[in-house]
């Protein structure tokens, strides 16, 4: 007779296989990072360039990213885009604080073809001013609509006051918009794309020619030095309200000034991180969105930057449940600095990452990601082996230590909108 | 190509098999044949609701994510208006566990008062963050019942209005279980690195004494063509002037759904489709505009989105569109450009497959479709369309009289 009741013993998860990629070197402070066994002909090209938000005013780095292939003297913006749809290519330009990645998605047969429309693209664009109107416009546009959006207030505020007197705080207004010059985007450009690349990453089974002649074209944009980045940051607490009137729900934003994966605390920290907000049974999961019923979903997380990182809590809940929910957070934090966590629960959660990072490891994409999460940092894969060794042996007590430490109530910002 | 294996249990569970040695974590995904179409409208909002409830608690499991977590796993769902979709996501050696929960909620249901009322919260807020507190969050809530008169594809999946999530009874909720949960509505798909024989031995271990059940009968009214235009314009505290027009197109069985796919492509597609280079690049009368297709199982829409740009008004904008599309409708697309949206039909096809999740997400459904086989089919419908196929379909879609327009006009300029 099946019993039902009687959950399958798990298996423990005994090893983890982690695929280092090939480095390739571009310059003395430039790589190019390949994993090439994959199943199938599917590419992905990423370039890494010193053009984060940072490095300029206010929206030239966004508009930079935005108009990469704006048109040379010979060709215009949609015949570029024509011969990317030629070559099947896909591609997007994430902009961050401390970089913009130009990534590829496309086959084999065809990387050459979407290498050297990007070349020509880096090589001879002129950002005419047409381009550079029309951007403005439609970017301007939609700035305003993400201000109706309670999440992107507090977004905003939170960013602010984290980042406060550097240039990780600056965020856009709507007058930049009437502020900013074609020649602006010329210059950055010239400074943070053609000689700004930090780093390549290849996944693909690109043959050795091909491949080559990639690494080859790449080294003219290398960062002539290794950049520098901010590493002084003031540590800013407390609470800022923002009214959005006729809003139906608020946000929420919690968090402070911590660390990155060079911290000793780290790991340690993030895996309280998962217990508190970090995954579907965190407390905050179950206390707030499965037994109240006060939100959609409420989350925390753990952000690196290459000199330091941020922890944070997000959410958007009934207007009328705001304070509620702050008083539920401190709970839930008050609750970890006070009292051991069970066994059971730690036993759950340890389960959970190994099965998260076996999944992260697993095929040549997710590998690729898990490596550039800690390259960053300069580290590599060896860190997760130690990330494995501290969720088997950490205990409750070092994890109550650590709420204590960093979780302190008085030491985080706190913005709410609604 | 995608291989896989196919079986039924005797009470009626379809299961399929896809093997790959490459990777230590398995997918279970369990779709089940029911979705927002199935609702009365009395009752919109069920099949989702249902969805959350089925993570409260089945009659031998009290916590469903917490014994999938203690085995390092991890899952989610979603509905659509045709389907709810469940997927648990493993390392493989531990496929045992999800087999064992997905067939204890497949069995009986044991959620509580409690259970219904927190989720019942839940889904409101759902509703306020993903439609109501939006910016133009609410246009699917306006264009569903625009474009549907009858078929239930006119309310949201969400719902039609909250208070119908509100209302909710555990006696209707439970009946809406022992109707659309028997194993003959469902299909099961195993992704992972097993051998057969392991996985039919353990789907019937855990699926074979669940009782069948009968497959519940649909009656669907389907929505009749239609012969007028029809538009709606209501004014909205946003920032920007938008427009939705919504053309009817055949449903996904039908092999002019790939066509109008690709029709989608040609026209709306970022940076080069024909619309954006007309109305955005070159009369700069829009500041976004796109096509897409809804992708639903009985006929779909084939919509046209976007907004205005700053200080130009509807009117011009509407018949520059109806002046373009009609130039589409005169003409036959170059091979050139054909070529160009069926190279990147192959590029998205074979990052999706990289995936093992979508394999196994995308078996279900074409199996659903009919057989789990034409998933390896589909390439070579796509690069088979021609321009004159695509045209014809261009000349059908693309009529007035068989589209529904909405505007959002701002109520914050002027």
């Amino acid at each position: 007779m099946l019993d039902r009741k009687k959950a399958p013993q798990p298996e423990e998860i005994k090893e983890i296989k982690f695929v280092y990629p090939e480095k390739i070197e571009l310059s003395e402070s430039v790589s190019l990072y390949w994993i090439r066994n994959v199943p199938n002909s599917t590419v992905r090209l990423d370039f890494y360039f010193d053009a984060g938000t940072i490095r300029s005013k206010s929206l030239v780095a966004s508009l930079t990213a935005g108009l990469i292939f704006s048109g040379t003297q010979q060709k215009d913006a949609t015949t570029f885009h024509n011969l990317l749809d030629d070559s099947g290519a896909y591609y997007d330009v994430g902009v961050s604080h401390e970089n913009a990645v130009v990534s590829f998605y496309g086959l084999n047969d065809q990387i050459i073809h979407i290498f050297k429309i990007f070349e020509e693209a880096i090589e001879k664009v002129i950002f005419p001013q047409s381009e550079f109107e029309e951007i403005v416009k439609e970017r301007k546009q939609k700035f305003l609509v993400n201000l109706e959006k309670v999440g992107v207030l507090t977004q905003r505020e939170f960013q602010k006051k984290l980042f406060e007197t550097t240039d990780y705080g600056r965020v856009s207004e709507i007058g930049d918009f009437d502020e900013v010059h074609q020649a602006e985007i010329i210059d950055f450009f010239e400074q943070f794309y053609k000689m700004g690349l930090m780093k390549v990453a290849v996944v693909g089974n690109l043959n050795q020619p091909d491949m080559n002649y990639i690494v080859n074209q790449s080294k003219k944009w290398c960062v002539r030095q290794k950049p520098i980045f901010n590493d002084v940051f003031l540590k800013n607490s407390g609470r800022i309200k923002l009214d959005k009137k006729d809003a139906l729900q608020s946000a929420i934003r919690i968090g402070k000034i911590l660390f990155n994966k060079n911290h000793e605390d780290y790991i340690s920290f993030s895996i309280l991180n998962t217990i508190l907000g970090d995954y579907f049974g965190s407390r905050l999961m179950k206390n707030i969105r499965e037994d109240k019923g006060f939100t959609y979903g409420i989350g925390s997380f753990v952000s690196e930057l290459n000199n330091t990182g941020y922890f944070g809590i997000a959410t958007e809940v009934g207007k009328d449940f705001v304070e509620q929910t702050i008083q539920e957070i401190k709970k839930e934090i008050e609750l970890l600095q006070t009292e051991l966590i069970g066994e059971d629960e730690l036993e759950l959660v340890r389960s959970y990452l190994l099965g998260q990072i076996l999944k992260s490891a697993d095929g040549p994409y997710a590998t690729m990601d898990l490596f550039l999460s800690v390259e960053q940092n300069g580290l590599d894969l060896r860190f997760f082996n130690q990330y494995i060794e501290k969720v088997r042996t950490i205990n409750a007590e070092e994890l109550r230590e650590i709420a204590k430490t960093y979780l302190k109530w008085d030491s985080l910002i706190i913005v709410t909108a609604g | 190509m995608i291989h896989f294996e196919r079986f039924e249990l005797s009470n009626g569970l379809k299961v399929l098999f896809h093997k790959d040695e490459s990777t230590p974590m398995a997918v279970v995904n369990l779709l089940y044949d029911v979705g927002a179409r199935d609702e009365s409208q009395e009752q919109t909002g069920f099949a989702h609701l249902f969805e959350h409830l089925m993570f409260g608690g089945s009659v031998n499991i009290p916590e469903f994510d917490t014994e999938l977590q203690k085995a390092g796993g991890e899952n989610n769902a979603f509905t659509s208006n045709d389907i709810t979709n469940y997927y648990d996501v493993l390392p493989a050696i531990n496929l045992d566990t999800a087999l064992w929960l997905e067939s204890d909620r497949m069995l009986s249901l044991a959620f509580t008062d409690k259970s219904l009322e927190v989720q019942r919260q839940v889904v409101i807020e759902e509703f306020k963050q993903r439609y109501l507190n939006q910016p133009y969050g609410d246009v699917w809530l306006l264009l569903r019942p625009l474009a549907y008169e009858i078929h239930p594809y006119k309310w949201a999946t969400i719902g039609k209005e909250i208070s119908h999530i509100e209302n909710a009874k555990m006696e209707d909720v439970r009946a809406f279980f022992s109707k659309f949960y028997v194993p003959s509505n469902a299909i099961l798909c195993i992704a992972g690195n097993f051998d057969l024989d392991f996985v039919k031995n353990r789907v019937n271990h855990w699926f074979g004494s669940i009782p069948a059940g009968n497959k519940p009968l649909r009656k669907i009214p389907m929505e009749p063509l239609q012969t007028e235009f029809r538009d709606l314009s209501v004014e909205r505290n946003v920032p920007a002037d938008a427009f939705y027009y919504a053309f009817k197109m055949s449903g996904r069985k039908s092999e002019k759904y790939y066509v109008t796919d690709l029709l989608s492509d040609a026209l709306g597609r970022e940076k080069s489709g024909s619309l954006y280079v007309k109305l955005k690049k070159e009369k700069q009368l829009a500041s976004e505009i796109t096509a897409y297709i809804t992708g639903s199982l009985d006929d779909g829409l084939f919509v046209i989105s976007g907004k205005l740009s700053n200080g130009i008004d509807f009117k011009t904008f509407d018949k520059e569109l109806w002046n373009s599309l009609d130039e589409i409708k005169s003409s036959i697309l170059s091979e050139i450009e054909l070529k160009r949206l069926k190279i990147k039909v192959r590029t998205a096809r074979e990052f999706q497959e990289q995936g093992l999740l979508n394999r196994a997400m995308n078996l279900c459904y074409y199996e659903l479709l009919g057989d789990a086989q034409d998933v390896n089919n589909e390439h070579n419908l796509y690069q088979s369309i021609t321009p004159e196929i695509l045209h014809q379909v261009a000349i059908e879609i693309l009529q007035k009289e068989r589209c529904s327009r909405l505007y959002i006009k701002s109520s914050q300029h002027a």
